[in-house]
C-alpha cells in the first residue's frame, strides 16, 4: 500500500474520532427538571428572579453566592455559586449557568450574564465568570 | 419638516463618507482593471489595464488614509454627534487610548484591515513584477469585499456596511431628545471606553494582529494567480517569505493578546480557550503547515496539492474566524465575541466568495497539477515534515469542530451545548497533538533532506531522546507535574525533546550549516513555548485560599470548589500562603481606583522581601472592571486582583452624608460604655484601648470657654493589629448644658466618645466614661481579593521571542532564494 493512503486513511480515523468525542463531550441546554434527572452537568438558560434574595455577604463568607433563577420553562430553583457575585448580577436579562443539581439546589460552576448596555438595547454586553477559574489540566 | 441641528461637525463626516464610497469604487476599478490586465494575451500590449489598475489601487490607498483621518479628527475633537465617537470615547480619555478607541468599534477593526492590505498592496505593485497582474487582482477584489462593510448604505429596511461615520442620530437609538435643534447641548460626554480595553496593549495589539491576518492574502494571492496563470511550480517560491511573514505577525499578535488578557483581565490565565482566542489561531495553525509542506514541494516536488490547498484554506478560515467574532453567532459560548451590527450576512458572503476561488480553482486545475506519482522515502526530512503539517491541521479541525458549536446548532437546527469543561476539554485533545508534533519537529531535525543513513539516524534520535526524557524527570519532579494527567508529562517530555534536538542542529549550524538556523530557532521557541505553557497553567497555584470562611452546609463543604477568595479588611493583616497581606488603602487616579495591597514575606519572624501590588478597578459605561497587578520574578508570577470591594459603590453616595448624627450612629455597631480609670485598659473586638490621662487645658474651634466651663480630653491610645493610633474625645460643661465631642478613627473603623466624669472620693479615684463604637464587620472597608501563582510562565514569553526570531531568520534565508522575474 502506497503510504500517501495510509496517511489518508489515519488522517479519516482521527478526524472521525475527533468528531466523536466532540459529540460525547458537548453537553445539552436544559431545565432544572432536566438537571434533577441527570447527573452530569449542564447548561441552563434563564432569567434572574429579582423578587427573591440575593444573597452576598463577603463579610460571612467571599465565596459564596446563592440566587433564585427561572429557567426558560418557568421553574425556579435556588443556585449557589462559590465565587463572588458577577458585577452588575442585579442588571443581568439572561445568565446561562453550567452546573448540576444537589439535593435541591442548582449548583453553579460558571455563570454567563449578559446585561443591557446601559444606554442601547440593542446591544448586548456578555460577561461570563467561572467559579474555577485555574484551569484544571 | 426637518430639523436644522446646531452645532454640529458635519464636514468631517461627509468627508470620510466621501472616502469611504471613494475607496470602494476605486478598490472596485482596479480590479476590473487588473483582471483584464491579466486576461490580457496580446503579446504587445501598452500596458493601459495595467496601469489603470495601479491607479486604482493608490486612489484606494489614499482613501484609506483620508478616513484613518477623518476618524482621527472626530475622535481628537471628540464630536460627540458621531456615533462612534460618543460610543468608544469620552473626555476624559487621554490621547494614547483615543488610538486605540480607533479601533475600538468594528468599523475601525475594518479600517485596519483595509489600511495593511493597501499598504502590502503598493509593496507588491513595487517588487511582484510579472506576478503583479493576477496577485493584486486578487488583493484588489479582497479590497472591494472589505470595502462594502464599511459602506454604510440603506437600500430599504437593509444596509450594506456600517460606517464609521455615521451620525448619532441616525445610529437608529430613539430619543426624544433628537427632536431638539440643539440637543448636542446635552450630550456631554461620550460613554467612554470599555474598562477592560484601557490598556496600553491595547494600542499595538489590534494593529499587530490586524497585520497578521491581513498578510495572509498575499500567499493567498499567489496560490491563486499561480493556479490562475497555470504557472503552478512558479508560484511557490515566492510566495514562502510572504508565508513566514504572516505566521510572524500572526503569531505575535496573537501572543501580544494573551499576554494583554494575562496582564490587565481577570481570567486568571494566559488563555482560556475562548471561541474568539481560538477562531484567531485557526489560520495561523493552517498557514504554519502550509509553509511547511511548501518547503516540502519546493526540495521534493511531492505534496502539490495539499501545500495548494492549505495556502487557500488558511485565508478563508481569517474570513471565517472574522465571522465569529463578528456576527454574534458566539453570543452564549464566549466572553468577547462582538455583537452583530447586522453584517452577519454580508460577511457569510465574504467568506463565500474566497471559498468559492479556493474551489473552483481547486477542482477546475486538479488534472493539471503537478502531482507526483512516485512514493515519497520514508526517511526523508520532507515526509515526516508532511506529516507534521497533516496533524497541525487535524488540531486545526478540532478546534474549528469544538469552536463552531453554535454554528452547527444554527446550520442544522440542533441544540448542543459546548463542553461544559471546555478548559479540560481542549486542553487533553489539544495536548495529544501537541505531542506528535512536538515530537516531529524534534526528531525530524535529524533526518536528511530526500535520504538518511537510517542506523545513524536511530542512534542520534535514541540519544537525545534519552536526554531529553532525563531533563523531563527532573523537571517534572522538580515542579510537582507528575500529578497532572500522563498526556501532558508526555507533552512534556516531547516539548524537551524539540528544544534538545534543535538545539544540536543550532549547535551544527554555527559550524558551517547555517542555512538551518532559522528553522531550528523557530523550532525550540515553539518547543519552549509549550514547556513554559503546560507548566505554568498545570501547576498554578491559588494563593489566597480561604481557611475562614464559614461553611454553608455539609454539602457545600463537602464540594471540592475550592474557596479562591480571601476577606480582606483595611489595616488588618492576613497570612496568605508564605505571605501576610494587608489591605492599606485606595487611591483614584482618573478613571481607575487602585488598591495597595502590601505583601511581606515572612521568615522565622523576620520581614524577609516585602513589596506593594496595585491591583485596579476601572469603572466607565456604567460597569467595573478589575485589573491584576503582577509581581514578576524570573521563575514564578504573582497576580492578584480585586474580585469584591465595598470601596467603590454603585450607588449615589450623596445620602450618607446628609443624615448627621443620629444618622452616623447606625453605621456603628451598639455602643458599650467602659468606665475606667486613668491607666486603665479596655478591650474592644479588634484590639485594646488605653486611657492615658486626661488633658484639662483642651481647647476647642470656635466655642470660647469661660472660667465656669469645664472641657477635658480623655487622651485614648488605641492598639489594633500592630498599630497605634491617638484619639482626643471631649467632655464638656458650658453653662448648664452639656457637650462630648466624639472623635472617630476611620482607619480603625471606631468612634470614641467620652460620655461622663465619675468623681470620685480622691481626684485619682476620678473615673470617666468613654463609650465605644465600633463598625460592623460588614461597614469597614473590605476587599475580596483572589491571588494566583504561575510558575515559570517566562519560559512561555520567551518561547514566543525566540519563535520569532526564527520565523525571522527564515524569512532572511528564503528571500535570499527568491528570484522573482
Amino acid at each position: 500500500m502506497k503510504k500517501s493512503s495510509i496517511i489518508g486513511i489515519v488522517v479519516i480515523a482521527i478526524a472521525i474520532a475527533v468528531i466523536i468525542s466532540t459529540y460525547s463531550n458537548t453537553s445539552t441546554y436544559g431545565s432544572f427538571n432536566d438537571a434533577k434527572a441527570t447527573k452530569s452537568e449542564l447548561h441552563v438558560v434563564g432569567q434572574l428572579n429579582k423578587t427573591k434574595e440575593l444573597f452576598y455577604d463577603a463579610t460571612k463568607d467571599a465565596n459564596y453566592f446563592s440566587f433564585y433563577m427561572k429557567d426558560n420553562k418557568g421553574e425556579e430553583c435556588k443556585v449557589i455559586y462559590s465565587g463572588t457575585k458577577p458585577q452588575d448580577f442585579e442588571r443581568s436579562e439572561q445568565i446561562v449557568l453550567t452546573g448540576k443539581m444537589k439535593g435541591n439546589e442548582f449548583h453553579a460552576s460558571k455563570i454567563l450574564t449578559k446585561c443591557p448596555s446601559k444606554y442601547t438595547d440593542e446591544k448586548l454586553k456578555v460577561t461570563e465568570v467561572s467559579a474555577r477559574k485555574s484551569a484544571n489540566l | 419638516m426637518d430639523i436644522i441641528f446646531k452645532g454640529e461637525h458635519l464636514l468631517p463626516g461627509q468627508l470620510g463618507q466621501f472616502f469611504v464610497v471613494l475607496a470602494f469604487g476605486a478598490a472596485l476599478f482596479s480590479f476590473i482593471c487588473y483582471f483584464f490586465a491579466t486576461q490580457e494575451t496580446a503579446p504587445k500590449s501598452d500596458n493601459s489595464w495595467l496601469r489603470l489598475g495601479r491607479i486604482g489601487y493608490w486612489l484606494n490607498t489614499v482613501a484609506i488614509v483620508g478616513m484613518g483621518v477623518c476618524l482621527f479628527y472626530i475622535l481628537y475633537n471628540h464630536y460627540f454627534e458621531y456615533h462612534y465617537a460618543w460610543s468608544y470615547t469620552s473626555r476624559e480619555l487621554p490621547v494614547y487610548y483615543l488610538i486605540s478607541g480607533f479601533w475600538n468599534g468594528q468599523e475601525g477593526g475594518f479600517l485596519l484591515w483595509m489600511f495593511w492590505e493597501a499598504v502590502l498592496g503598493n509593496i507588491l505593485i513595487w517588487r511582484a513584477k510579472s506576478w503583479e497582474k493576477p496577485v493584486m487582482t486578487t488583493l484588489a477584489l479582497s479590497q472591494v469585499v472589505l470595502g462594502t462593510m464599511i459602506l454604510g448604505l440603506q437600500i430599504g429596511s437593509a444596509h450594506i456596511g456600517s460606517s464609521p461615520f455615521m451620525l448619532l442620530r441616525n445610529s437608529g437609538i430613539e430619543g426624544p431628545i433628537f427632536q431638539n435643534a440643539n440637543y448636542l447641548d446635552f450630550i456631554k460626554d461620550g460613554k467612554g471606553m470599555n474598562p477592560s480595553l484601557q490598556n496600553y496593549w491595547m494600542i499595538i495589539h489590534p494593529p499587530t494582529l490586524f497585520l497578521g491576518s491581513a498578510s495572509l492574502v498575499v500567499p493567498f494571492a499567489f496560490a491563486v494567480a499561480g493556479l490562475w496563470k497555470r504557472r503552478y511550480k512558479e508560484w511557490v517560491q515566492p510566495a514562502i517569505p510572504y508565508a513566514l511573514f504572516s505566521c510572524m505577525v500572526l503569531g505575535t499578535g496573537v501572543i501580544m493578546g494573551s499576554f494583554w488578557a494575562y496582564e490587565s483581565l481577570n481570567f486568571g490565565g494566559f488563555w482560556a480557550w475562548d471561541p474568539v482566542e481560538n477562531a484567531s489561531i485557526f489560520p495561523w495553525l493552517i498557514l504554519v503547515a502550509a509553509v511547511h509542506v511548501l518547503i516540502v514541494y519546493k526540495n521534493t516536488g511531492h505534496s502539490y496539492f495539499t501545500a495548494t490547498f492549505l495556502t487557500l484554506v488558511a485565508f478563508v478560515l481569517v474570513w471565517y474566524s472574522s465571522f465569529l467574532a463578528r456576527s454574534g453567532v458566539l453570543g452564549e459560548s464566549s466572553v468577547h465575541a462582538f455583537t452583530d451590527l447586522g453584517l452577519f450576512w454580508q460577511l457569510v458572503i465574504g467568506i463565500l466568495i474566497f471559498l468559492a476561488i479556493t474551489a473552483y480553482l481547486l477542482i477546475s486545475r486538479f488534472k493539471e497539477m503537478p502531482i507526483t506519482k512516485k512514493d515519497e522515502e520514508t526517511y526523508s526530512r520532507e515526509f515526516w515534515m508532511f506529516v507534521g503539517a497533516i496533524f497541525l491541521g487535524l488540531s486545526c479541525f478540532h478546534l474549528i469542530v469544538v469552536t463552531s458549536v453554535p454554528v452547527w446548532n444554527l446550520m442544522f437546527g440542533t441544540k448542543f451545548a459546548p463542553p461544559t469543561d471546555p478548559v479540560k476539554h481542549y486542553n487533553v485533545i489539544q495536548a495529544s497533538f501537541a505531542v506528535v508534533i512536538a515530537l516531529l519537529s524534534g526528531f525530524t531535525q535529524f533526518l536528511k533532506y530526500k535520504k538518511t543513513d537510517v542506523t545513524r539516524f536511530f542512534i542520534t534520535t535514541l540519544i537525545y531522546l534519552v536526554f531529553a526524557a532525563l531533563i523531563t524527570g527532573l523537571a517534572v519532579y522538580a515542579t510537582g507535574f507528575y500529578k497532572l494527567h500522563f498526556v501532558f508529562i508526555i507533552v512534556m517530555l516531547c516539548s524537551i525533546y524539540t528544544i534538545v534536538s534543535n538545539g544540536k542542529i543550532l549547535a551544527d549550524s554555527f559550524k558551517g550549516k547555517y542555512k538551518l538556523a532559522g528553522s531550528a530557532v523557530a523550532h525550540i521557541g515553539f518547543g519552549l513555548l509549550l514547556v513554559g505553557a503546560l507548566i505554568s497553567a498545570g501547576t498554578q497555584k491559588v494563593v489566597s485560599e480561604n481557611l475562614t470562611g464559614e461553611q454553608y452546609s455539609v454539602e457545600f463543604a463537602k464540594d471540592e470548589n475550592p474557596k479562591e477568595n480571601i476577606l480582606l479588611y483595611k489595616n488588618e493583616p492576613l497570612k496568605m500562603g508564605e505571605y501576610m497581606v494587608t489591605f492599606k488603602g485606595d487611591t483614584i487616579e482618573g478613571a481607575s481606583h487602585f488598591f495597595n495591597i502590601d505583601y511581606q514575606r515572612i521568615k522565622e519572624g523576620k520581614v524577609t522581601e516585602s513589596f506593594t501590588l496595585r491591583p485596579n478597578v476601572i469603572q466607565a459605561q456604567g460597569g467595573m472592571s478589575s485589573t491584576p497587578d503582577t509581581k514578576h520574578y524570573l521563575f514564578h508570577d504573582l497576580y492578584t486582583h480585586i474580585t469584591m470591594t465595598n470601596v467603590i459603590s454603585t450607588a449615589p453616595q450623596a445620602e450618607e452624608a446628609s443624615h448627621g448624627e443620629e444618622g452616623d450612629d447606625k453605621n456603628y455597631d451598639a455602643p458599650v460604655a467602659h468606665e475606667i480609670a486613668i491607666g486603665d485598659t479596655m478591650t474592644y473586638r479588634d484590639g485594646i484601648i488605653v486611657l492615658k490621662g486626661l488633658n484639662k487645658n483642651v481647647k476647642l474651634q470656635n466655642i470660647p470657654l469661660t472660667d465656669k466651663d469645664i472641657a477635658v480630653g480623655a487622651q485614648l491610645e488605641v492598639i489594633t493589629h500592630g498599630k497605634t493610633y491617638q484619639s482626643e474625645p471631649v467632655y464638656m460643661i458650658k453653662g448648664r448644658a452639656v457637650f462630648d465631642f466624639g472623635k472617630k478613627i476611620e482607619d480603625a473603623g471606631l468612634k470614641l466618645r467620652f460620655t461622663k466624669i465619675i468623681p470620685g472620693q480622691t481626684v485619682a479615684d476620678g473615673k470617666v466614661e468613654i463609650t465605644v463604637y465600633q463598625q460592623p464587620e460588614s461597614k469597614k472597608k473590605f476587599i475580596v481579593m483572589k491571588a494566583i501563582e504561575f510558575p515559570y510562565i517566562n519560559f512561555l514569553w520567551a518561547g514566543t521571542i525566540i519563535m520569532i526570531v526564527g520565523f525571522f531568520m527564515s524569512i532572511l534565508r528564503r528571500n535570499k532564494e527568491v528570484k522573482t522575474v
